[in-house]
């Protein structure tokens, strides 16, 4: 089921992981479950989501800052979605054989060679990477 | 015949090494599946009577860039341009095994091909730093060209400052916009072509004089 932000309704799609560092609009933190086919009803009958929710006696999904969790009894915090650009990686192995590719790391690093072990490691070769020390600099300046 | 194409190899090369001139290496890019080794192919075989590489429906059929050298192109009125062709592996940000194994591949297979087209994505990007001269940026005209993937490609290539020339491929299917891929990159001449039937390119052959030359 696709959820609403309660604070201005945008719309997000079922397993959306945007929206766990809160609404990307308007930074809201409470989100409703909507059936497909209310997903426009707040709009079509000038409801607000509060009053859907009510109607439907759907829970609030909010969501909390890390510290809330820590103290449920999982020790290990759950690792915070990360907007791709801001990824240190510019290959992800999310399985073996599942690759997540951050473009904009991959254009702008000096490693020219990329393999991928059979152990799902990556190797890079160092040598390759040594050779233009120029850009290097123009990198760690942004 | 291979004998006259190898003379004339040797002596392109020879020429090339005496004048030191580099030409200007034109990179095609796009997501996979856009038709890139499709029209590499078809550049190549029209002025050179060979191929690129092997096409397939299959996503990342190209993990590698494949090079062609010394391509000349030229219109009626007299110009022409000598370039090298560089097919480059699909641009994606993420790839999964799960996607081959649906076409029928064993999985084996699959996650190595998988991580063939990590690599070979990898490579493209490296290339795009500092051995491309000029990119053709392929969209399939019957998608929706608002994806991170072309925005942020897009974006990488305008501030590398290289020409660009966006190609709407695949107007011989009946649900092809071009005009969409025209409005969402304004800032770049589109041509509208069919890879696979060679439809328009005459005109994109002229606009490569112009951009490239």
């Amino acid at each position: 089921m696709p959820h609403k932000c309660t604070q201005c309704g945008r719309e997000f799609t079922d397993g959306s992981t945007v929206i766990l560092k809160g609404c990307p609009s308007c930074g809201g933190k409470k989100f409703l479950y909507v059936k497909v086919q209310d997903i426009h009803k707040d709009v079509l009958e000038e409801k607000t989501i509060g009053q859907i929710a009510e109607e439907t006696k759907q829970q609030f999904l909010e969501i909390r800052e890390e510290k809330s969790r820590n103290g449920s009894g999982k020790e290990q915090p759950r690792p915070r979605s990360i907007e791709m650009y801001d990824r240190i990686e510019s290959i992800t192995v999310l399985n073996p054989g599942t690759y997540e590719l951050n473009i904009e790391k991959l254009a702008e690093s000096d490693e020219l060679v990329v393999r991928m072990g059979s152990d799902d490691k990556y190797l890079v070769d160092i040598h390759s990477m040594g050779m233009s020390g120029k850009k290097k600099k123009d990198r760690s300046r942004k | 015949m291979n004998l006259f194409i190898r003379t004339k190899k040797r002596l392109s090369r020879f020429l090339s090494a005496f004048l030191k001139k580099r030409q200007s290496r034109i990179g095609i890019y796009g997501p996979p599946n856009a038709g890139k080794t499709t029209l590499s192919n078809r550049i190549v075989r029209d002025w050179t009577g060979d191929a690129l590489g092997p096409v397939s429906e299959i996503p990342h059929e190209t993990r590698r860039a494949r090079r062609k050298e010394g391509i000349t192109i030229s219109n009626q009125n007299g110009n022409s341009l000598t370039l090298d062709i560089v097919d480059t592996p699909g641009v994606t940000t993420k790839i999964d095994y799960q996607e081959f194994v649906e076409y029928g591949i064993e999985k084996e297979e699959a996650i190595k091909r998988a991580r063939e087209a990590t690599e070979g994505v990898a490579e493209a990007m490296h290339w795009l730093r500092e051995d491309i001269d000029g990119v053709i940026y392929m969209l399939d005209a019957t998608l929706d060209p608002f994806t991170q993937v072309n925005i942020m490609l897009v974006g990488i290539i305008e501030s590398r400052d290289l020409p660009v020339l966006i190609v709407a491929n695949k107007i011989d299917l009946p649900d092809a916009a071009p005009q969409r891929i025209m409005k969402a990159f304004p800032q770049h001449p589109v041509i509208a072509i069919s890879g696979l039937e060679g439809d328009n390119m005459e005109e994109l052959y002229e606009h490569m004089l112009k951009v490239f030359g």
